[in-house]
């Protein structure tokens, strides 16, 4: 192997090693029960993430020297037996560098806002766990060769996404709104796991390369034609839909926004919501396997995009606002990865991310600032609604209203026809079970526990 | 002196006895706790000495063969994790008595190779939770009747098990061993009547995986296939039922009947990926379910029964059991990087062969459990911390319970790719052995 892919190979594992051995720190304090103060939280954070960055950029450097474009670091056969194949791989190439580029970069700015804006916070350390959970998760999720390596990152951002939404855990609605988001990226988990499965079945291994071929992406080997990849493709979509928040599971981005204002930046601003992009970016060629496929995610994108911009319109907090308006870019980009517009949807995500962040960190401010114009000015701004929407029936401008009030009805469709009769199915099943027991038992009432 | 010559795994099952013997004698729990605390940890050693070592013992009929090897130091750890978690309060020289027992029976029965024996021992561990059940004024029919109904299939199944009758008579034994619904009654009953710790040590080992791999080498496929539909609804049931549980005892009755039936599945898969997947996750559940019982016994030894119904904010007061309770029950639905992920893997990805169909529903099993899981840690953990005049801090005990969870949960994640791979040669054998050997008969 020439020296300078062995120094790519070290480069790409030195990208992930420091978020891994940050998380093993927090867990070794764990352990050892020590409590660690904020500083040395704040420069092990920023110490990580530099490291990570530098070795993000320097292997970029030396595959644009070389005119490497693809280069893949196996780390071994996880497990492997005759009929299972289980690989941890990562993948150098112009997606992965430049998302883990994006997710360090603004990991970083994110990280150094919230040592100050958590400052003395109860939960300040419990914040940089999960943060660095979320990082270790996002850098491998970026580089991920496998579908497995991808699925293990994607766990670490679902798990540590959801309980930043429920840091403000005193209060009842954050941990009741993490629960929904956690339910929705479940089932999105559903999607992604058997569409690995699939993967299995179709080629035998779990290896992106061995699906797309082993060009430099975007471009792709084999001409992915058949059920299976159509298949396969479906289930990439949903899996993309639920982390992406696309309809029909755009109800829980708001309710994401109940976490502090950094991880709402980073999760739902700029990261965590373009996952589903990235996945459809990196299996963008399993989507041309059918025009069919590709007009639904054109569909998806769009109609997402749609619904996006008209419940951002009426929202009252500038967070659940943004939250929106992200939704409304993602939708597009969708669209654009749909439509073939690789290279444009790259762009777009990391434009969009960037600018995000931004418009998230500078939210609590912006309403001071507002306070001031409306103390300047004497009067609120003007808010007139844009010239199509004046020209509409006032009984559809009303509907539409009401529509984008209620976010679509997304939520209360799934809560009427999925969550209630399911809710209720197993409580009637428990009630069941519940007089079963009593009459084996032979006694009108169960016995309480007592001990442990 | 060549140490891997010393008999370990006769010191094990002698040391049980023996501790068994010692605790009942001693009146004062405090003491019976450390004397037991000191049994079982050297039980542990000499298990774990026992499944290194490569020479024969001299007990004829118990030997630590592949797929007891293995197992030995996961049960003794199950059993001494369930002590550690067992509040000083609530620790009685009977208590240790039973733990000694049930100690025994697991390490005996996982390396018995006698059939006879090993019904024996499987009749004799379920009347250490019977024990438990009346000395605590419980209502112990319900219980009853499963369990004598299992006998009566153990005992009539092993003695027809040279016909199909007979083999469908213990797998149907088996099945109600493992709480297979609609069959399942007696394990909320169990968890809920008896000392959690009692309903762990005898639910968690998982007896009846061993007893299926032992017994049942030859049941016909069509036997198989009808026990992993079965075990499949249970799974999917069982997830189903932990999520709308508002107490914390059958929220946990009902994800061991979920998880145990996922091994079970894998079990009755009998192929090489679906038996590999069984050994390994038999190992997993069993490690990550103790863990996730021991962070509910400390909070039940601090707040009483608890309830899923509010949220009752003891991270604040807890949080090393909120790390613990998470990180376990995580595991135990194959989270990455921890000791159930690879297991977990596998048996989705050995599920193909029965059909998609097949490995959506244990995605679906998995997504329940995990869903479940996480509202339980919110129900727990989260909410407004209440207010209390002393000190609800992990005990020393607690904490030593808490680093050997943790680090099992997590290093068990980085040497899983070892495990299989061991656990994938145990399971050519004894697939090879099923095809080579006759069914098993009472006469030997």
């Amino acid at each position: 192997m020439p020296a300078h892919e062995s120094l790519l190979s070290w480069l790409g594992l030195m990208i992930v090693a420091p978020p891994a051995a940050l998380l093993a720190v927090f867990f070794a304090a764990f352990l050892l029960n020590r409590r660690l103060q904020e500083e040395p939280i704040g420069r092990l954070i920023q110490g990580t993430i530099s490291l990570s960055l530098l070795a993000a950029v320097s292997a970029s450097v030396i595959m644009l020297w070389h005119r490497v474009a693809h280069h893949a670091i196996e780390l071994g056969d996880w497990v492997i037996t005759p009929h299972y194949h289980l690989k941890f791989e990562f993948v150098l190439d112009l997606l992965s560098l430049s998302y883990v580029m994006l997710t360090l970069v603004l990991c970083a700015v994110i990280g150094a806002f919230s040592t100050r804006y958590l400052h003395r916070e109860r939960g300040y350390q419990r914040f940089f766990v999960l943060f660095a959970l979320f990082l270790l998760g996002m850098v491998t999720a970026s580089l991920s060769d496998t579908v497995e390596t991808l699925f293990a990152g994607w766990e670490m951002v679902g798990l540590s996404s959801v309980l930043l939404i429920a840091f403000f855990q005193e209060r009842p609605s954050p941990p009741r709104n993490g629960l929904r988001v956690w339910v929705v990226y479940r089932i999105c988990d559903v999607a992604l796991m058997l569409a690995a499965i699939l993967m299995h079945e179709i080629n035998g291994a779990g290896d992106f390369d061995h699906l797309v071929g082993d060009k430099a992406w975007p471009a792709h080997d084999p001409l992915l034609i058949g059920p299976h990849f159509t298949m396969l493709g479906v289930l990439f979509v949903i899996a993309a839909a639920g982390k992406s928040a696309l309809i029909p599971f755009s109800g829980w981005l708001p309710r994401a926004m109940e976490g502090p204002t950094p991880s709402s930046a980073v999760f739902y601003g700029a990261l965590s919501v373009h996952l589903g992009a990235f996945l459809l970016l990196r299996v963008s060629p399993v989507l041309d396997s059918s025009i069919w496929l590709q007009v639904a995610v054109v569909v998806l994108g769009l109609s997402t995009s749609a619904f996006a911009y008209l419940a951002g319109r009426v929202q009252t907090d500038i967070k659940s606002a943004l939250a929106f308006a992200s939704l409304t870019q993602v939708g597009i980009i969708i669209a654009e990865i749909g439509l073939g517009f690789r290279y444009l949807a790259l762009l777009h995500l990391l434009g969009h991310a960037c600018l995000r962040t931004l418009q998230f960190l500078r939210a609590p401010s912006l309403l001071h600032d507002h306070h001031q114009l409306e103390n300047a000015i004497g009067s609120r701004p003007r808010e007139e609604g844009v010239m199509w929407e004046q020209r509409l029936p006032i009984k559809v401008q009303h509907w539409l209203y009401r529509f984008a009030l209620e976010r679509g009805y997304l939520d209360s469709i799934l809560e009427k026809w999925v969550a209630r009769p399911f809710v209720a199915l197993f409580r009637s099943l428990d009630g069941l079970e519940t007089r079963w027991a009593r009459i084996l038992d032979g006694e009108p009432k169960t016995k309480e526990a007592r001990d442990p | 002196m060549n140490l891997s010559s010393l008999p370990w795994l006769e010191l094990s099952l002698l040391l049980s006895l023996v501790g068994a013997v010692v605790a009942a004698f001693i009146k004062m729990p405090g003491l019976a706790l450390r004397t037991c605390l000191g049994f079982l940890l050297v039980i542990l050693l000499c298990a774990t000495a026992a499944s290194l070592s490569t020479g024969a013992g001299w007990l004829k009929h118990f030997a630590a063969d592949d797929l007891a090897a293995p197992m030995l130091p996961v049960l003794s750890m199950l059993h001494l994790v369930t002590l550690l978690g067992t509040a000083k309060s609530r620790v009685s020289p009977l208590f240790c008595t039973r733990l000694m027992l049930a100690t025994f029976v697991s390490l005996a029965a996982v390396t018995c190779h006698e059939p006879w024996m090993l019904v024996s021992l499987l009749v004799i561990g379920v009347l250490l939770p019977l024990w438990d059940l009346h000395s605590r004024g419980s209502a112990t029919r319900g219980y009853l009747i499963h369990m004598s109904l299992f006998i009566v299939l153990l005992v009539l199944g092993w003695q027809f098990a040279h016909k199909p009758i007979g083999i469908a008579l213990l797998l149907l034994a088996l099945l109600l061993r493992g709480g297979i619904v609609p069959l399942h009654g007696w394990v909320p009953t169990l968890f809920q009547g008896a000392a959690y710790g009692t309903a762990m040590i005898f639910v968690l080992p998982l007896m009846e995986v061993l007893a299926a791999l032992r017994l049942l080498p030859h049941a016909p496929e069509w036997m198989l296939n009808a026990a992993s539909i079965a075990c499949l609804i249970t799974a999917v049931y069982g997830g189903g039922m932990a999520i709308v549980q508002n107490e914390v005892r059958k929220f946990y009755a009902h994800l061991c009947l979920s998880q145990t039936s996922l091994v079970m599945f894998a079990v009755m898969l009998h192929t090489s990926n679906g038996l590999t997947a069984a050994l390994c996750l038999w190992i997993s559940s069993s490690l990550a379910l103790a863990g996730l019982a021991f962070s509910v016994r400390a909070l039940e030894a601090r707040f009483g029964a608890l309830s899923l119904r509010e949220h009752h904010g003891y991270y604040e007061q807890v949080p090393g059991l909120a790390i613990c309770f998470l990180i376990t029950g995580l595991a135990s639905v194959g989270f990455p990087g921890t000791i159930g992920f690879v297991p977990m893997e596998l048996l989705i990805s050995g599920s193909v062969e029965q059909g998609l169909g097949v490995s959506f529903a244990l995605a679906i099993a998995a997504m329940f459990n995990g869903i479940a899981i996480l509202r339980a840690y919110f129900a727990l953990f989260t909410g407004k911390r209440p207010t209390t005049s002393v000190s609800l801090q992990k005990t020393p005990q607690e904490r030593i319970g808490i680093i050997v969870i943790a680090l099992t949960v997590f290093l068990g994640g980085w040497f899983s790719p070892g495990v299989v791979a061991s656990r994938h040669e145990t399971a050519d054998k004894l697939l090879e052995r099923a095809g080579k050997q006759e069914a098993p008969t009472s006469k030997h």
